[in-house]
């Protein structure tokens, strides 16, 4: 099953690099979005608390423009049935989560790295919680992202529905994850924020078991 | 039958208890209800206010266990079961939201503030609205009744966090939470004996005529999707000789 | 009576609020009567075939 869902990653990356459409896009999306906010702000400076919301705002923004494709295109595609002939439920599913997983870590290094270079507030006094809410952010937000595509996928692309069925599941993640990121800017210690990080890994369990029960259903409609 | 004219009185007495009870500083008769700081006259919306957001929750959990038992024996009929007590679920989450920011205005003078139990009744809406979008994306009956069973699912797991996450990231002016000063958490101590009594056969009586609706709801549906199935047959036989 | 009322107008709240619970109660009670009987004839109908 390992190797099955490696080698479909390996499909995914190699037929992504092939066209680079949705990293190229990903990325101007990212620029974009991160532009207008600077010239919003022009010469004002920002609190802490606004530059670690807006962060997150981008994130999930640029998540949710990107993550769908995974399963979306195999749908436009046709090769869905052919998907469901050679592997299980839960390989199709590992593949597609880990391509989707490398894809956040990317976009989302590249949003960080803009951030520290462009806003005076985006300092991190605490690395290692930031390290620590970045990745197991991220888990989540992946996790959440390609289940909810795989529905989005079988309910006929509707692009739009992404981000509104999206939001009411991420909302607890990304509120943990603001407290979290203010928390790095003002230096709190590792101690202090095990509570919010405690609610974040949690979040991340629950739900990549849920979603490896329910995307049985899914894939067989 | 006993039990509609049961729910017919005991709302009668919720709405005759918790409109005209007065309350004073010093409550010595069962009927007077005791003063609470802060919140005066603005306590009795307890009787009303608070069964609403109850019904939408309870709403939100039945669609979660008629979504679960769907996805288990694959029954149309659990589906509508869903479908009615989310259409439920929503007008009452509606109504929780306007009764609350319409007596926020007056105890707290704004209508919203973003207090814990604003945003969480807020993240309910955005998950019903979710769901009926979803819902109306979808033309194959199955296929509608499968993806909303997961996406209520789905969303039902991510609702517990906003309890253990709210109380740390804001603030609370809400009656019963954690560092309310004022008001204090009036379940557990402010409130007197017979105001918990009223409290608790609103709920009943609130509880009861949610699945008298949700009842009427369903049986009209699956009454209609027999008719239309008669009605196929009937022409098939007519066309097909 | 009257004098009572006009001096305690949150009685006169009290009776309104009655009186819109008894006719939605009596809408539902209706209409739950209506499903029955349509449930009824359903059911006399498919043993009749």
């Amino acid at each position: 099953m390992i190797t099955k869902s490696y080698s479909l990653f390996l499909k995914d990356i190699k037929s992504e690099l092939r066209t680079r459409y949705a990293i190229n896009a990903l990325v101007m999306f990212i620029l974009v979005a991160i532009s207008v906010i600077l010239f919003s702000i022009g010469n004002e400076k920002i609190q802490p608390e606004l530059t670690a919301g807006l962060y997150w705002v981008v994130i999930f923004f640029s998540a949710m423009s990107g993550l769908s494709r995974a399963f979306v295109s195999e749908e436009e595609k046709g090769t869905t049935l052919t998907l469901q002939l050679i592997a299980s439920p839960d390989t199709i599913f590992s593949g597609k989560l880990l391509f989707n997983l490398i894809l956040t870590f990317f976009i989302n290094v590249i949003i960080t790295l803009i951030y520290a270079a462009f806003f005076e507030g985006f300092v991190i006094n605490n690395f290692v919680l930031f390290l620590v809410t970045f990745i197991f952010g991220n888990i989540g937000l992946a996790i959440s992202s390609t289940i909810i595509a795989s529905i989005i996928a079988k309910a006929g692309s509707k692009g739009t529905l992404y981000p509104v069925l999206s939001f009411p599941v991420l909302l607890p993640l990304i509120l943990t994850c603001v407290q979290l990121t203010i928390f790095c800017f003002d230096g709190t210690s590792f101690a202090n924020a095990l509570y919010e990080l405690a609610i974040v890994v949690s979040y991340d369990g629950i739900m990549i078991t849920v979603s490896y029960l329910l995307f049985d259903f899914i894939w067989k409609e | 039958m006993y039990w509609k004219i049961f729910l017919f009185v005991l709302m009668a007495f919720v709405s005759i208890a918790g409109i005209t009870f007065p309350i004073v500083d010093k409550p010595s008769v069962w009927y007077e209800f005791p003063f609470i700081p802060g919140l005066g006259e603005n306590a009795k919306i307890i009787f009303f206010h608070v069964p609403t957001a109850w019904l939408t929750v309870i709403a939100f959990l039945m669609s979660c266990i008629y979504g679960f038992r769907y996805l288990k024996n694959k029954n149309l009929n659990d589906d509508v079961k869903a479908y009615v007590a989310n259409q439920l679920g929503i007008i009452f989450c509606i109504l929780a939201t306007v009764t609350g920011a319409v007596w926020a205005k007056f105890a707290w003078g704004a209508f919203w503030s973003w207090d814990p139990r604003q945003t969480s009744i807020f993240a309910l809406l955005l998950i019903y609205g979710a769901w009926f979008a979803l819902r109306s994306s979808i033309e194959s009956e199955e296929k509608r009744a499968t993806l909303s069973s997961v996406y209520s699912i789905i969303a039902f797991v991510t609702v517990p966090f906003f309890i253990f996450i709210m109380p740390r990231i804001m603030t609370g002016l809400h009656p019963g939470s954690a560092d309310d000063e004022t008001s204090g958490p009036i379940v557990n101590f402010k409130m007197n004996e017979n105001m918990l009594l009223i409290f608790f056969l609103s709920l009943i009586a609130f509880t009861i005529l949610y699945f008298w609706m949700w009842n009427i709801g369903y049986k009209s549906i699956l009454i209609k999707e027999k008719l239309q199935k008669n009605i196929e047959v009937v022409r098939d036989s007519i066309f097909n000789g | 009576m009257i004098q009572f009322l006009t001096d305690n107008a949150i009685y006169i709240v009290m009776i309104i609020v009655l009186i819109v619970w008894t006719g939605i109660f009596f809408y539902l009670l209706g209409m739950d009567r209506r499903i029955k009987s349509i449930e009824n004839e359903m059911k006399g109908e498919n043993n009749e075939e």
